[in-house]
């Protein structure tokens, strides 16, 4: 075994305190992590969000390449949050790693994986022990049995969040399925496939949208029933359990990006030619400028498009002139659409200073960012860790947190109410006027239940201690 | 399980391999994951894994939160390994400042650096330079692309005894001779905090003293004290032994059952020179505790017993105590059995899943696995208990044992219970909510008395309530027949011959 120190890094630097400083230290901190260093990074296993995405689809049976401890784990965390699917894998350690055989390791799980009746498609998921042994697209046969196979490659290391993951799975399927159409010109000539508008089921499908985010089951039909109205039509929405879904992407008139952090799948389809719409219709002044953005994309009536829009608007607004927030919340969620919900808990009345997410700041962040910080949003850190959210409970003090698992549990330890974003939110409706009242009332409720956590932090944790004087650097 | 031969003979570069061996549904897991559920059960120790952040969630949060029922594990740390550190950099400097950073949040606790899967494979072997700081960091390499989770329970507790224990242990306190270990539960453990309560009411009952639980209830400073016990109780078959042999104290294992426990119960009062106040001990139980199942066996629950099966799928001391208990004690008829870790001629994930779409039992005990399987068999009478991790489960309350006697009275309870709600759910009943359309619709079945029945065409039905239990089959008889006679009636069918009992079965589906 090698040690593989590199140089230049001298581990002997490391300082040694004296257990002194334990006492000041233990006095300082309630909680059990680093007060001034950002070590501990919050998602879910980053393959995860592929394997939620896939699993889902009919059809489609998984092959995991991986070792034993990833494997346990996410095939508890797909069972539990994904599919009741069971999962086919090669043994691989050592053992085979020596005898090399780690393509053939991945084409036997794959065979395996395609022997379930009715199987569309095998997804090899490839994770980072198989990526750092190197398996790669050409080792995998195209089809098995007459089953399609798609290699997709989600190693945790080079891919920081599960909502990333999502767009990893869905652009695997998007190249392999809507794959941009060529044709052949009366000179012989293969180009790209042109819309000319002289075929009556192609302009059917090119007033058309997909929605390409995962979102709550009811949120599709609301969407629908609006764009009915301005002349359009929901299509589909992705991630989508049909798998013929995937295949029409790239024939709509327009694909709604709902959710900041699909790029590769956005960048293949606008590729094909498919115009892109970001933002997402949540609360008043976001829902109206969705509805106008598709009008626009999609050449829609003006006039009715322009009505559609404000008679949301003010759908909207009557419901939160009925149903106003007031509290000071924090947005810490890991899911990738945490600005979302922020947008629309400010538009109700809220202050939401400080909003942290699992995925890596893009473009399609940058207009949520700059609608937040008008409106009194401090901080928004993307690719958080604890540490960071943890001190912002120190730095504004909210109400209530919308947190991770450990952010929540440190917050209730507080006394603080907080919910678990990814099983509370995820499980309500959440866009234009139909969605906004189920989503504004559960934070209402949420915030007006302060004194049982107070009482439940009280019973077990005893009288509080003094508040910690920590200054804390929001700069890092 | 190997590859068909077609598979098996397409060589990468001309070069013949060993047989690829498949797996399904992992139901044990890596030595990686056996030293954080080991070591961070101690509040004094603070681990630092090496790993991707997908290691660390998996083990310290997504998974702990629906098996341990704990909002994550807090003292662990990733090093975060990135492109750039698997590709050009290595670990070291990743690992550094997570030392750095923890050594001055937590001084008094023992930084400890783990190895995982991915770790190993870029060969990130920090031992000597983590040997070299002042103070040392200890470095255990968790052998997690080699070894399972059983080989690295046994590993990382010898590892721990070695290393914090053996060299260090201090004069022994005067009751000694008493004293007991109970080595084993850490997080992971299926349903362990009853069964250590049980274990210890035992161990306390036949005369012994507990001393430590390691470790579970133990600091990392507590463990020289694993030398001041007179015997140790090793919790699980599966793990823990050869930390006892190390220890070289006589040694026993956690009992289920009604006879291996009082076995127990005997054998440690031997041990401890306590044979007498043991053997009260065991003539209260049956007054007491055990009475239910002396009343079950006498009463008419008694006699379902001889005519249910069952199967087990769970860790080797679950599978091997319900086979006890159910089987060879009370006479349940054992449909498999296969423990983990595996032994030979036991079934994989593979064979079980494929066992189980043909036939289902009445009970099946297993984890969330066999719980798929089932779900892909759509079997609607058997009773799924849960006997093992994986699978989202809380197990935290202490009345819920499977070790000893309160253990036996418990799964004995369970299956009584489940039996009850089977017999509820056959029962025949109006169905109130939709009375009106009842009432209007023609009824069928006044047609079928015109019918006759194939003597062949009666026994094809019975065949069909061979996966019933015996209590529910006269309701389940009525309404396979009803079943058979609508659809008879419905083609004109006047003779019902087995294969019109096919054809309406395979409709009603």
């Amino acid at each position: 075994m090698s040690v593989s120190v590199p140089k230049g890094i001298t581990p002997e630097i490391i300082e040694v305190r004296k257990n002194g400083d334990s006492e000041a230290m233990r006095a300082q901190t309630g909680h059990s992590v680093s007060p001034d260093h950002n070590l501990t990074p919050q998602t879910m296993c980053p393959a995860f969000g592929s394997l939620r995405v896939l699993t889902r689809i009919d059809g489609v049976q998984i092959a995991m390449v991986t070792d034993t401890g990833c494997l346990y784990g996410l095939t508890f965390v797909t069972h539990f949050y994904a599919a009741r699917k069971s999962i086919a894998a090669p043994a691989f350690g050592t053992r085979e790693l020596v005898a090399g055989n780690v393509a053939e390791a991945a084409i036997a799980s794959c065979v395996e994986a395609s022997k379930t009746p009715g199987t569309k498609l095998v997804a090899a998921i490839s994770l980072c022990v198989a990526e750092t042994a190197g398996l790669t697209e050409e080792m995998l046969p195209p089809t098995i049995n007459g089953v399609d196979v798609v290699l997709v490659r989600v190693p945790a290391y080079a891919i920081h969040s599960h909502p990333e993951a999502k767009d990893v799975a869905i652009n695997a399927l998007l190249k392999r399925y809507a794959p941009p159409r060529t044709e052949v010109t009366e000179a012989g000539v293969e180009k790209p496939l042109t819309y000319d508008g002289s075929n009556a089921d192609e302009e059917e499908m090119r007033r058309k949208v997909i929605m390409l985010g995962e979102v709550f089951p009811a949120d599709p039909i609301s969407v629908d029933a609006v764009l009915k109205r301005i002349g359009s039509g929901l299509l589909a929405n992705l991630p989508s359990r049909n798998l013929e879904d995937y295949k029409v992407a790239r024939r709509v008139g327009a694909i709604a990006a709902v959710h900041p952090f699909y790029t590769g799948s956005v960048a293949t389809l606008r590729a094909a030619g498919v115009p892109i719409i970001s933002g997402a219709p949540v609360g008043p002044e976001a829902s109206y400028n969705w509805i106008k953005s598709i009008g626009a994309a999609l050449k829609l009536d003006a006039a009715v498009v322009e009505q559609v829009a404000r008679e949301e608007r003010e759908k909207c607004e009557a419901i939160i002139r009925q149903f106003p927030l007031r509290g000071r919340i924090h947005v810490c969620g890991y899911e990738g659409n945490e600005l979302l919900y922020a947008r629309l808990l400010v538009e109700a009345g809220a202050e939401v200073p400080y909003i942290s997410t699992s995925i890596q700041k893009t473009v399609h962040t940058a207009a949520d960012e700059a609608w937040l910080r008008a409106r009194g949003t401090r901080e928004v850190v993307y690719q958080k860790t604890l540490e960071q959210d943890i001190r912002a409970l120190d730095t504004y003090r909210p109400d209530l947190v919308l947190g991770t698992t450990p952010l929540s549990a440190e917050a209730k330890q507080r006394g603080i109410p907080a919910m678990y974003y990814t099983n509370m939110l995820s499980v309500r409706p959440l866009f234009l006027s139909a969605g906004l009242a189920g989503t504004i009332q559960l934070i209402r409720e949420a915030l007006e239940r302060a004194p049982r956590y107070e009482w439940m932090r009280a019973f077990f944790e005893g009288e509080r201690p003094a508040p910690p004087p920590v200054p804390v650097d929001t700069a890092n | 399980m190997t590859l068909p031969e077609t598979l098996q003979a397409v060589p990468a570069g001309g070069k013949q391999h060993a047989p690829i061996e498949l797996i399904r549904d992992l139901e044990s897991t890596s030595g990686y994951w056996a030293a954080v559920w080991t070591m961070c059960t101690m509040p004094d120790v603070h681990l630092i894994c090496d790993a991707p952040i997908g290691c660390f969630n998996l083990v310290a949060t997504a998974v702990p939160d629906y098996t341990d029922a704990i909002p994550h594990i807090h003292n662990i740390t990733p090093s975060v390994m990135r492109e750039q550190e698997v590709t050009m950099l290595g670990t070291a400097g990743a690992v550094r400042r997570a030392v750095e950073a923890l050594r001055r949040q937590h001084p008094d606790k023992e930084i400890i650096v783990v190895s995982t899967a991915e770790s190993e494979m870029i060969s990130s072997d920090h031992s000597d330079w983590l040997s070299r700081l002042d103070p040392p960091v200890p470095f255990f390499w968790s052998r997690s692309l080699e070894g399972d989770e059983w080989e690295g329970r046994d590993r990382v507790l010898l590892w721990l005894w070695e290393r914090f224990g053996r060299d260090r242990a201090a004069p022994p306190p005067a009751e000694v001779a008493r004293m007991v270990n109970i080595i084993g539960p850490t997080y992971g453990c299926f349903n362990s905090p009853a069964d250590l309560h049980e274990l210890k009411r035992l161990i306390e009952g036949a005369g012994g003293k507990v001393n430590l639980v390691y470790p579970f209830e133990a600091t990392l400073k507590d463990t020289p004290r694993l030398a001041h016990s007179a015997v140790n109780v090793v919790m699980y078959r599966e793990f823990g032994e050869p930390l006892a042999q190390a220890l070289g104290k006589p040694y026993l294992f956690a009992p289920m059952g009604i006879r291996e426990t009082t076995e127990f119960i005997q054998k440690l009062g031997d041990l401890l020179g306590t044979r007498e106040q043991a053997e009260a001990f065991i003539a209260r139980e049956k007054r007491t505790t055990l009475a239910p199942l002396w009343d079950l066996w006498r009463g008419p629950q008694g006699d379902w017993f001889a005519t249910t099966d069952f199967a087990v799928v769970a860790g080797r001391t679950y599978t091997e105590g319900l086979v006890r208990l159910l089987a060879d004690e009370l006479g349940m008829k054992l449909h498999f059995a296969s423990g983990r870790p595996r032994r030979p001629g036991e079934m994989d994930n593979i064979q079980i899943r494929e066992t189980l779409h043909r036939k289902q039992p009445a009970f099946l005990f297993g984890s969330l696995n066999e719980k798929i399987y089932l779900t892909e068999a759509q079997a609607k009478a058997t009773h799924f208990i849960h006997a093992a991790f994986p699978g989202a489960v809380v197990r935290r309350a202490l009345g819920t044992p499977f070790m000893g006697y309160s253990g036996v009275v418990y799964v004995v309870q369970k299956i009584v219970n489940r039996y009850y709600e089977l017999v509820f759910n056959f029962l025949p009943f109006d169905n109130v909510a939709a009375s009106g359309q009842l009432r209007d619709a023609p009824n069928p079945l006044a047609a079928a008395n015109k019918l006759t029945w194939s003597e062949a065409a009666r026994a094809q039905l019975e065949q069909h309530l061979e996966g019933v239990p015996w209590i529910s089959r006269i309701s389940a008889m009525r309404e396979l027949r009803a079943q058979v006679e609508v659809y008879a009636v419905r083609h004109g069918i006047a003779v019902v011959t087995p294969d019109v009992v096919e054809q309406a079965l395979a409709v009603t589906k």
